[in-house]
């Protein structure tokens, strides 16, 4: 008995669930201050660019188009339950087709490990290069998330 | 050579199944050594290690198959030490210190579960909940999608919106599954998810802990949740001041903030 094939995904995809587990790997787990970690600058990129947060111009204009598109029918005037619509909404097949706003990050990770193994040569200098914008992004953005 | 560390187990540890392939590219074969009652799993680290997902799940896969055997205390990726004596040189001068989490942990799994909003399902809640934003979407579509300010302002009316009930989602997430845990541990907060939560709990009652799951994919049909497990207890390894016990409260107050 091994405990790999009795994971329990569900939900997202295999690549997301891949990298949910991933994320533990590289964040998570003993540290021993007297053995060194080998360089993760890449995967430090790849952290980062999950933070990078949702409010944007970009973002409420996409909101916007959505709530054009729901069906208000049911809202103002009869304000129908809630679990009504949720149910509706499931059975339409919201769940395969729109992860949400949020879960495009996680596919940029995925994308980016694939990038990662796939890479070999190119793979320091793109590191290089896009390092720096990412660190400037990240952190003050991430401040305005959390006020 | 330098060793690569994989993670730490009782000396008692069952045999690792034959040829168990580690890092690096040919992967390195994986061995143990013993230092008294305690073991490390390790194989020689490869030059240039670096942290590509073929890595990542070699890492993985060596401590799920030791994990089959008995409770493993996991290394994060990427541990190199000097050579074998230095691993055990370790194991020797903290053996208390491993025993006691062996010992803690020890029957024990580690579910990781997350969460994200359905989107449209989302909105049809916030929208629900909120007559502002219903009256300014109504306005807006009556004008054929309103002015790119009314689109703007309503957009970061329901970012807010959705914001706010991310947070509530994700302390009632937590609160359904925390009962059947041993102990909880938030993860990091991230645009990916609106919980990253892991669970340590007794393998004799991961059935329990994957029916409250169910019920709550039933109960709260506009969340996506993601659960992966068993693993080994990576979040649980250390005891911090961010385990067990403070660490509910502190992960609310973080999704709140």
């Amino acid at each position: 008995m091994t405990v790999v094939p009795a994971q329990q995904s569900g939900g997202g995809g295999g690549s997301s669930g891949l990298y949910d587990v991933l994320e533990l790997v590289l964040d998570r787990g003993l540290v021993i201050d007297a053995f060194v970690r080998v360089s993760l600058v890449g995967i430090e990129i790849l952290k980062i660019d999950v933070r990078i947060v949702v409010a944007s111009v970009d973002t409420y204009l996409r909101f916007a188009e959505a709530c054009n598109r729901l069906d208000l029918e049911a809202g103002p005037r009869k304000d129908p339950g809630v679990p009504d619509l949720v149910g509706q909404m499931t059975e339409s097949g919201a769940k395969g087709k729109s992860k949400g706003a949020l879960s495009g990050a996680a596919e940029t990770i995925s994308d980016a490990f694939k990038q990662a193994r796939d890479e070999d040569g190119s793979e320091r200098e793109r590191e290089t290069a896009s390092r720096p914008r990412a660190r400037k992004a990240a952190p003050s953005r991430r401040k305005e998330e959390q006020e | 050579m330098s060793t690569y560390v994989y993670g730490i187990t009782a000396g008692s540890h069952p045999p690792l199944p034959e040829g168990l392939a580690g890092v690096g590219e040919p992967p390195r074969e994986v061995r143990v050594i013993g230092a008294g009652d305690l073991a490390a799993v390790v194989s020689d680290a490869p030059e240039g290690l670096r942290p590509k997902r073929r890595e990542l799940l070699a890492h993985q896969n060596v401590l799920s198959e030791a994990g089959a055997g008995g409770c493993v205390l996991p290394m994060r990726f990427g541990s190199v030490a000097p050579d074998d004596s230095a691993v055990t040189g370790v194991l020797a001068e903290r053996a208390e210190h491993y025993k006691e989490r062996l010992g803690a942990l020890d029957g024990r799994v580690e579910y990781n579960v997350k969460a994200n909003h359905v989107e449209e399902a989302v909105l049809h809640h916030v929208m629900a909940e909120n007559p502002e934003i219903r009256a300014l979407a109504e306005s807006n579509r009556q004008s054929g999608g309103g002015s790119y300010e009314s689109k703007i302002q309503l957009g970061e009316m329901v970012a807010a919106a959705i914001q706010g009930k991310e947070a509530e989602d994700a302390v009632v997430l937590e609160r359904a599954l925390e009962p059947v845990a041993d102990a909880v541990s938030v993860g990091p907060e991230s645009t990916g998810w609106l919980a990253n939560v892991s669970f340590l709990v007794r393998q004799d009652s991961a059935e329990e802990f994957l029916a409250a799951v169910e019920r709550v994919r039933g109960d709260m049909p506009h969340l996506e949740v993601r659960v992966n497990g068993p693993l080994p207890p990576y979040s649980f390894v250390e005891p911090g001041p961010a385990e067990p016990a403070g660490t509910a409260a502190g992960g609310a107050d973080a999704g709140a903030g």
